[in-house]
């Protein structure tokens, strides 16, 4: 086991502002260091919400560090719901509702209902049938890898040549995206997740914008499948996603839409940064790395602690329904509350050595996934698949795979993002 | 015991099947099925499928 490099001094928590994007870009013993001072000192710490050029500014939130806290509101969504918002800290803004306003920003039982159009894809026993063709996108990836390796002199990035088209490949296959629109697919779910990163956005100041246009983009290309699919049904998840009734009727067009802009965006970015970082993660834990590439018995549990120690969605956030009061913290209607799950996997109180990297961690009851309640990761079991396979078919087939510089980090607070990692194979020079 | 799956709480999140695959299955509804309501010797796996699951769908009744 490894250490992680000793935290830095005292936090000084009256200077932390969980609203200012740039403390996400920063260093993550900075961040880990912070959580664990607000767990100790400050579990439902208040912060005023980040300004949103053209969105009103709400009236701020907690942040629930602690594993207990975190699990008491997430098993109770009667009293604290997603349906005012889940992925965002304002309020979804009425024109943006229409394309992000999908099941995970929704309540049963509506919620549930919809859910279960889908869920029976998402099954261990479904997705155990999948494992050739995961296994396929995976090894063509990695050879197109090392190909791009030797036209440049052995140098790659982690995130565009291995990372990022894994998952977009297997998620458009269960879509049945066409191969001509998936650069499209990228680009706009790198938009929508983009925190409003400078970088990803045309207009920092208009962040809104970016996101309508993205959201209309892939509403588009999913008015154009649906169509395809009402005439020429398939078995792929937007033929059921258009032709299943719920309660005798079939989805509106806007939740047809947002649930296709969910299941791509989510499908994308949450494994492609589980990915990057648990290769990152690897780089600076060499022991573990030998750990596991030696022995593929390893994987159950490693794939958890990869989910774990990279938490790869950051927060939900839940919003209080009426007053009331949970593990000693009294609120009123209305308050909202942001589920640090990066917060609550780190918590000494459940992991033993938290701010150790272990492989072999069992039992590992991480929140990685989401926490108790109806909205835990519908891809769960996809994204296992998913890290286990590429980390395997990595240690195979680029053993050589090393990295090289310093990642460059999303300037988001709701994923825990890589916009590049640079690396190389075949040694040397 | 015996095992009580509540199909309203099921979100078909597949812990379960996860879990103990020889007793669970999500159905083509999206909701848990229990094959062997008596696991007999899968009575541990099945503890953990009943105490994981993300909903609380499911509960052992003692038989």
């Amino acid at each position: 086991m490894t250490v992680e490099a000793v935290p830095p001094g005292p936090v000084d928590l009256d200077a932390v502002d969980l609203s200012d994007r740039d403390w996400w870009a920063g260093p993550p013993s900075v961040r880990y260091a912070t959580f664990a001072a607000l767990r100790r000192e400050r579990p439902f710490a208040f912060f005023a919400e980040p300004e949103l050029p053209g969105i009103p500014v709400g009236p701020g939130y907690r942040a629930v560090t602690r594993y207990a806290d975190l699990e008491a509101i997430s098993s109770q969504p009667a009293i604290f719901c997603s349906g005012r918002g889940a992925v965002s800290i304002p309020d979804v803004p009425a024109e943006l509702n229409e394309f992000y306003g999908s099941l995970i920003s929704m309540d049963d039982p509506r919620h549930a209902k919809i859910r279960r159009i889908v869920s029976k894809a998402f099954t261990p026993r479904v997705l155990e049938q999948l494992i050739d063709q995961v296994s396929a996108v995976v090894d063509d990836v990695l050879t197109r890898a090392r190909r791009t390796a030797e036209a440049q002199h052995g140098a790659i990035d982690v995130v565009t040549d291995i990372a990022a088209p894994i998952p977009l490949r297997v998620i458009c296959d269960m879509m049945g995206v066409p191969e001509e629109a998936r650069e499209t697919v990228l680009a706009q779910s790198n938009v929508i997740l983009s925190g409003g990163d400078p970088e990803l956005i045309e207009d920092e100041n208009d962040p809104v914008s970016a996101f309508l246009l993205a959201g209309m983009e892939l509403a588009g290309l999913m008015e154009r499948l649906a169509a395809e699919r009402l005439e020429h049904p398939r078995s792929d998840l937007t033929t059921a996603l258009v032709t299943t009734e719920v309660d005798g009727e079939r989805l509106s067009q806007q939740e047809i839409s947002s649930f296709f802009i969910l299941l791509l965006v989510a499908g994308n970015e949450t494994t492609r940064n589980a990915i990057c970082q648990g290769v990152l993660a690897l780089h600076e834990h060499p022991d573990q790395r030998a750990l596991w590439a030696a022995d593929p018995g390893l994987d159950r549990t490693a794939v958890e602690e990869v989910v774990r120690w990279t938490s790869p969605v950051t927060w939900m956030r839940r919003t209080a329904t009426r007053d009331g009061e949970v593990n000693g913290h009294r609120f009123r209607a209305g308050d909202k509350f942001l589920l640090l799950y990066a917060a609550a996997n780190r918590d000494p109180a459940v992991f033993r050595d938290p701010e150790v990297l272990d492989l072999a961690r069992d039992p590992n009851p991480h929140v990685g996934f989401g926490s108790r309640g109806p909205h835990f990761c519908l891809g769960a079991h996809l994204a296992r698949r998913e890290l286990a396979v590429t980390f395997r078919a990595l240690f195979d087939q680029l053993p050589d795979l090393e990295v090289t510089g310093e990642p460059d980090r999303l300037r988001s607070s709701f994923v825990n993002g890589l916009k590049r990692l640079p690396a190389r194979l075949g040694g040397g020079r | 015991m015996r095992i009580e799956a509540d199909r309203d709480l099921c979100v078909g999140s597949g812990t379960c099947e996860f879990l103990a695959a020889d007793v669970f299955q999500v159905g083509e509804d999206g909701v848990v099925r229990v094959l062997r309501p008596q696991p007999g010797q899968a009575a541990a796996a099945v503890r953990d499928a009943v105490a994981q699951c993300p909903t609380g769908a499911l509960g052992l009744a003692d038989w």
